[in-house]
């Protein structure tokens, strides 16, 4: 198991002990009725495996991008338990990641752990070149000699199928559908063994949009790593990936193998949203 | 292919195993029932009380009147349908068996990735990829080597009687036929244990069709378990070793052996 | 108190600086905050080395001021002055015979020995500024030895101009975990920092900052592994006065002529003595 997600809820607010149980897709609210606090993320438990691809569907505001975030690290977890592979205490055991030490945590999201977000000024720095954007991660993965930072960006830069004559240049000088290819470098560069995007190509024009997603596909089955994508879009869900979850008000409506929520969908939501879009 | 080899130098032990159990698959009583949740909840069934069992080495042919839910147990048995009842038992070479009408998704994925093949209708591989790529990844997903899996790919490809100047052309352009015959080279060319074909002769000429037959003879002889839905009886006799009527009703039965092979 | 009236700093102020002091020493390389105090001099012309000077000082001290390297210039000979008339110390511009030294710009040519003590005008005392403006995520950063951002700085020196362009306050690791700035000293002192008999102390009067290098302690530049550091070198040139090689030059336009001259006067008149005597 690479990750391993229990029970994991988001709060904002003051938020009571009826938070959890007075919400979510049956109760058709994702805000408590008790103390008004919103519960972005609802008891989420699910895993991804080595190689795996998964999908995570819902509406705006179904806590989807929360959850990301939540694994990613870049907010915390009200409650619940993430493991990772590799974290482990003293003793050997898997490790909640969310009671390990900063640096571990760190560690975990410059190396093990990439994000790729929809706006691309949230996960390129503006201020350094394509190869510097690159060059951030390799370094944070530990790398001290130029020369390998070097010609370890420019083979990322090719991967992307960019110009490597691009390399120096700043991201501003790229259109939208090129900046998210340097994100995709850049996430890839510290061989990371969970990608994470959220909405990769939303508000991408169509044709560059297929480009990008295939890319991302010949990358992961080229280097193996596994992958979770957050997208409103069941046609990039259906591209992709290999197990579909689909949330709703901050809970788990349905999990399942991509094609089995596509046609044979169980639950009254899924089946209104694959309707819907299809 | 590398797999077949290693498979055969420790032909000893497997081979005693394999004498005692020839079964692949073995379908006990399953249904499926649409519920239509946002058409107040109308009950939609799509089949009920299907049983059936295949060997190694075995094509069963389903049979029965259109939209009687032969494609359904297909997916069903692929698991892109859950079913309710029943138990859709898988033996794998081992000698263990999985339910895969109840086992974990993870476990369905390893299951499709090199033990269960879906040979449908429809292709579907990225826009960017040539009629040969498609045909070779999944050898190349094997371990084997690009060109070894090229040139396997464009033999079977010429067999099926795709002209070599659409080798290097997405087979997205390509016409119908054209398409099912690049999707069923890509289910043989590193055959799974088990088959699910779906009208893979629906939309072929007579040549074509009788190429894929052939090359299903051929999967059988290194024992895929295989399980067929023809459109024509004729090719249900030359390639099946038993059909399975599926039925309206409550009980279907197994019609019958229409030839008993070697095994 | 005995303090009381001497060195013109009060009591608890005294003691304020002095404790933030022992926690710099304590974290070599770590950013300490402080009640930088109103002095006599407007903040930014060395309020901070000058705090530390004399929260430090006592009467049987031995006081050497430079800006520069010289020990004459308008800045050195005011602080020199005020220092004096709060204290009674006496003042050298022999470093060797120095305890304390205050400096701006420059480490003295002469080897420090051990219990001397030269403190640093620094300022901008905080290293990743130039790449993070956030204080908290400069914090984090620091907390876990995340020093990517300047790694891709200097990638970028090195891809679009071969080397680093940093001519002076080049970020320097402290005892292999804390990356800090070493106040504006050009290329060639930063190798002196490292092991260094004498304590270092920096101080920042407007940014209210100080931190610490403790005696022997290791000091490195940031390179890249198979980069060399590469100091100023001036091929062919000796002191125009002293007629000294492989030091630090001050160079002097006279229209179109360039002259030399050693940067650390003090340096320069002992070899000149040496010299006559010989």
């Amino acid at each position: 198991m690479l990750l391993d997600v229990r029970n994991v809820s988001k709060i904002y607010g003051t938020s009571c002990d009826q938070c959890l149980s007075l919400t979510g897709v049956e109760h058709d609210r994702a805000i408590c009725p008790e103390c008004g606090s919103v519960v972005a993320v609802n008891s989420i438990s699910l895993s991804a495996r080595k190689n795996e691809i998964l999908g995570i569907v819902g509406e705006s505001g179904s806590g989807k991008s929360t959850l990301l975030q939540l694994i990613y690290q870049d907010i915390r977890a009200s409650s619940g338990e993430i493991f990772f592979q590799g974290v482990t205490d003293k003793n050997g055991q898997p490790s909640n990641i969310l009671h390990e030490p900063p640096s571990a945590v760190s560690r975990l999201r410059s190396k093990e752990m990439s994000m790729i977000y929809q706006n691309p000024r949230l996960g390129l720095n503006f201020l350094f070149s394509a190869g510097g954007n690159i060059a951030e991660r390799i370094i944070g993965a530990g790398e001290r000699r130029y020369d390998e930072i070097r010609s370890n960006a420019l083979d990322y830069i090719r991967r992307i199928e960019m110009e490597t004559s691009r390399i120096d240049d700043y991201p501003e000088e790229f259109s939208g559908g090129q900046q998210q290819r340097i994100q995709i470098a850049k996430a890839l560069s510290s061989s990371p063994q969970l990608l994470l995007l959220d909405e990769p190509t939303t508000g991408l024009d169509v044709s560059v949009q297929a480009k990008i997603l295939d890319l991302i596909k010949e990358l992961q089955q080229d280097m193996g790593f596994s992958m979770i994508i957050v997208s409103h879009d069941l046609g990039v869900i259906n591209h992709l990936t290999d197990i579909t979850v689909v949330m709703k008000h901050g809970t788990l409506v349905e999990y399942g193998l991509t094609d089995q929520i596509l046609e044979d969908p169980q639950h009254p939501y899924t089946q209104l949203l694959v309707s819907s879009i299809l | 292919m590398k797999k077949m080899k290693k498979r055969n130098m420790h032909a000893g032990p497997s081979l005693i195993r394999q004498s005692e159990n020839r079964m692949k698959l073995d379908v006990q009583n399953i249904g499926k029932t649409f519920t239509l949740h946002n058409r107040n909840s109308v009950q939609v069934c799509g089949f009920s009380n299907v049983s059936f069992s295949v060997n190694r080495g075995e094509m069963l042919a389903l049979t029965g009147p259109s939209g009687v839910g032969k494609s359904s147990i297909l997916k069903a048995i692929y698991r892109t349908y859950l079913t309710n009842p029943g138990s859709i038992l898988f033996h794998r070479t081992d000698g263990s068996v999985i339910n895969l009408a109840s086992c974990g998704e993870s476990q369905v994925l390893n299951l499709r990735r090199r033990e269960i093949g879906f040979v449908t209708q429809f292709l579907k591989v990225l826009p960017r990829i040539t009629a040969l790529q498609a045909v070779a990844s999944p050898l190349v997903e094997l371990g084997e080597t690009e060109q070894t899996s090229s040139l396997q790919a464009a033999y079977l490809l010429d067999l099926l009687g795709i002209r070599e100047e659409l080798f290097h052309i997405s087979p997205l352009t390509f016409s119908g036929g054209e398409q099912q015959r690049v999707n069923i080279a890509r289910g043989v060319i590193a055959p799974k244990e088990l088959l699910l074909l779906d009208e893979p002769t629906a939309s072929l000429d007579e040549k074509s069709s009788d190429r894929v037959l052939e090359l299903l003879m051929e999967l059988k002889k290194k024992d895929i378990a295989m399980i067929g839905i023809f459109h024509d009886k004729g090719k249900i006799e030359r390639v099946a070793d038993k059909t399975y009527n599926v039925q309206r009703e409550d009980s279907p039965v197994m019609t019958s052996s229409i030839q008993q092979e070697a095994a | 108190m005995s303090d009381h009236g001497f060195a013109f700093l009060d009591g608890d102020a005294k003691k304020e600086i002095r404790r933030a002091l022992l926690k710099a020493v304590a974290l070599p390389g770590y950013i300490v905050p402080f009640a930088s105090r109103e002095m006599p001099v407007a903040r930014g012309w060395g309020t901070g080395g000058l705090q530390i000077t004399l929260s430090i000082i006592l009467e049987q001290d031995v006081l050497k001021v430079i800006d520069q390297g010289c020990d004459g210039s308008v800045n050195a000979i005011n602080i020199r002055n005020f220092i004096t008339s709060v204290t009674k110390v006496m003042t050298t511009s022999k470093t060797s015979r120095a305890s304390i030294i205050q400096t701006r710009h420059r480490i003295p040519e002469h080897e420090l020995r051990e219990n001397q003590v030269l403190v640093f005008q620094v300022p901008y005392p905080e290293v990743l500024t130039t790449v993070e403006p956030d204080t908290a995520q400069q914090k984090q950063m620091h907390a876990d030895g995340d020093y990517s951002k300047l790694w891709v700085l200097l990638y970028e020196d090195t891809s679009q101009y071969g080397d680093s362009r940093i001519s002076n306050r080049y970020p320097v690791q402290v005892n292999n975990h804390f990356v800090m700035d070493p106040s504006p000293i050009p290329k060639y002192d930063i190798p002196r920092m490292d092991n260094c008999p004498a304590l270092q102390l920096f101080g920042a009067g407007r940014e209210k900052r100080m931190y610490a290098i403790p005696p022997y302690t290791t000091v490195k530049p940031l390179k890249f592994d198979d980069r060399e550091f590469k100091i100023e070198v001036f091929p062919g040139v000796c002191c125009e006065r002293c007629g000294a090689r492989d030091v630090f030059f001050d160079e002097v336009r006279l229209g179109s002529d360039r002259r030399y001259f050693c940067s650390d006067t003090e340096f320069c008149d002992k070899n000149m003595e040496k010299n006559d005597a010989a």
